[in-house]
């Protein structure tokens, strides 16, 4: 009688636990919505500028997102190529070619990586904009570049676990069967591991996407700014939405900036759900491209 | 009867050897000889090293970390004798000229078309019409050809258990392997399917020598040429007897 009562209880928490999970997004997203909803319009994204002007480049935006749009994407897009490949190499080897002892150091230190506060990071990058400020007289400080870097390393323990453990976990007759038709290991990894991983692997590219797109304390800390408009190059410093969310919610002055504010959170919401789909797309091309192209 | 040949050639000499995962061990002084073009079967107990033992003749055990062997083995391959323990030939080229067939169907998540090229494809060979060519003698030795033959770019998964079987068995058949490991190869199968599967193997002996793993008797006294018992005793022997 008891153990049934207890299965029911846990089956019961478990719905209720989901149903208001699932509820208090609801709550958060209808409250982004139309507290934002009002400010979302051209003017939110180009301020008093020509929209076609500014895309054409022919114009600058003083009192619109449009800068800190690009300056993010600029970022998530950098930081993701600098972590991908070393993330991936990383996992390949945890997987496939460290030893135990290796595996438990190496891994390990990720797990450390994993753990080290947003801010330390930035810290680390401001430090290395100082010093790269110091000896190159100037020319270099905190930019764009140093930013993506901070952040590819914050976002590196996600892609290099979901990596290890998406191979780790592949079953014994999915690893063997290229194996055991005379592949090297290299060919197994490359033709039959790397494609049967990718769902896992692409997870671990997904969050740090979306870690690449919110975090604000290491850009506040590597080359953001309140206005910089579009970023020119890699070694400029740059406008980005988490950073104008927070500033404009910390130092509004009247209703409508801070509604300014929803609705750059709305079009942040926007552009990380629209990198989530175009990593889905790619994902299941990806998957076809890489078992098919021997 | 007898059904081993009267002109018996040596194929696989195994000579005092032992394994172990770790510190266990599961062979122990293993000395056998395998011949060629003979259907050898291999029963036993579960948990004896039946799998270990196929494993050891295409280092299939190097992928399992943790492990060692003592002894020796002595394959006979292209008419040179070669010791896999030795490491006196490549990995892939023992690999392919020894293949093996798991217990559980694995056909790869592609085209049935592209799971036959994939050894092929992985071994070099990039001549459309060579692959075309071993792919049909392939699926025709494995008693697939007319049921996949109009649909060689549907994805292999859609396979039945036994067709799939099959065809990693034609994919292991397209490299011309010199000897069939084969691991319980009928164990997830249904009788009808398992019955062609045996049909299958036993038609192969003409090509090649296969030693099969198998836990029914019946079907182990159907197909065998020789049946081997590895079982423990205190030590685990290894008994050899005409079928």
């Amino acid at each position: 009688m008891m153990r049934v009562f207890a299965e029911r209880m846990v089956e019961y928490l478990s719905w209720a636990m989901a149903f208001l999970l699932c509820l208090s997004l609801s709550v958060f997203l209808s409250y982004l919505l139309i507290k934002g909803l009002p400010s979302l319009g051209t003017e939110l994204v180009f301020g008093k500028a020509d929209p076609l002007s500014v895309l054409m480049g022919r114009e600058r935006v003083f009192d619109g997102i449009f800068p800190a749009i690009i300056g993010t994407l600029c970022l998530v897009v950098l930081s993701t190529v600098i972590a991908l490949p070393l993330g991936i190499c990383s996992g390949i080897y945890l997987s496939e070619y460290a030893t135990p002892v290796m595996k438990k150091a190496v891994g390990g230190l990720f797990d450390v990586l994993a753990g080290i506060p947003s801010i330390v990071v930035g810290l680390y990058g401001f430090s290395v904009a100082i010093f790269l400020h110091h000896h190159f007289s100037g020319r270099l400080g905190p930019c764009l570049l140093i930013s993506a870097l901070s952040l590819g390393v914050l976002v590196l323990p996600y892609i290099v676990r979901s990596t290890q453990t998406s191979l780790e976990e592949l079953p014994a007759h999915i690893r063997h069967t290229a194996t055991a038709l005379g592949a090297t290991r290299l060919q197994n990894i490359a033709y039959v591991l790397i494609p049967n991983a990718l769902s896992g692997i692409s997870s671990g590219v997904i969050l740090a996407i979306g870690r690449c797109a919110e975090d604000t304390a290491v850009i506040l800390l590597t080359g953001v700014v309140a206005t910089a408009g579009v970023p020119s190059s890699l070694l400029a410093q740059y406008e980005a939405l988490p950073f104008y969310i927070y500033y404009i919610s910390s130092q509004y002055t009247n209703p409508a900036e801070l509604s300014n504010g929803y609705g750059a959170c709305l079009v942040l919401l926007g552009i990380c759900s629209a990198l989530f789909m175009v990593a889905h797309g790619m994902k299941k091309r990806l998957f076809h491209w890489a078992l098919y192209r021997l | 009867m007898d059904k081993v040949p009267k002109q018996k050639k040596e194929k696989i000499i195994f000579d005092s050897v032992n394994f172990f995962y770790g510190t266990r061990q599961v062979l122990y002084d293993i000395s056998a000889t395998f011949y060629s073009n003979t259907l050898t079967a291999i029963t036993g107990p579960s948990g004896q090293g039946k799998s270990t033992l196929l494993g050891l003749l295409n280092c299939m055990w190097n992928e399992v970390p943790n492990t060692r062997c003592s002894g020796d083995i002595q394959i006979l391959l292209g008419g040179q004798w070669v010791s896999p323990l030795r490491k006196d030939i490549s990995l892939s080229h023992l690999r392919r000229k020894v293949a093996m067939i798991f217990q559980e169907p694995n056909p790869l998540p592609m085209s049935i078309g592209k799971n036959m090229a994939f050894p092929l494809k992985l071994a070099g060979v990039r001549d459309k019409y060579l692959i075309e060519e071993k792919v049909h003698t392939a699926l025709e030795q494995a008693f697939l050809w007319e049921e996949v033959k109009d649909r060689l770019e549907e994805s292999a998964l859609n396979l039945s258990g036994g067709q799939k079987q099959r065809l990693c068995i034609a994919r292991a058949l397209i490299l011309e392997p010199e000897i069939l490991l084969c691991d319980e190869p009928t164990s997830s199968l249904d009788s009808k399917a398992a019955g062609i599967i045996e049909e299958l193997l036993v038609s192969l002996k003409k090509d090649c020598t296969l030693l099969v793993v198998s836990h029914y008797l019946d079907q182990v006294r159907r197909i065998g040429d020789l049946v081997m018992t590895l079982e423990n005793e205190g030590l685990t022997n290894f008994k050899e007897r005409s079928s």
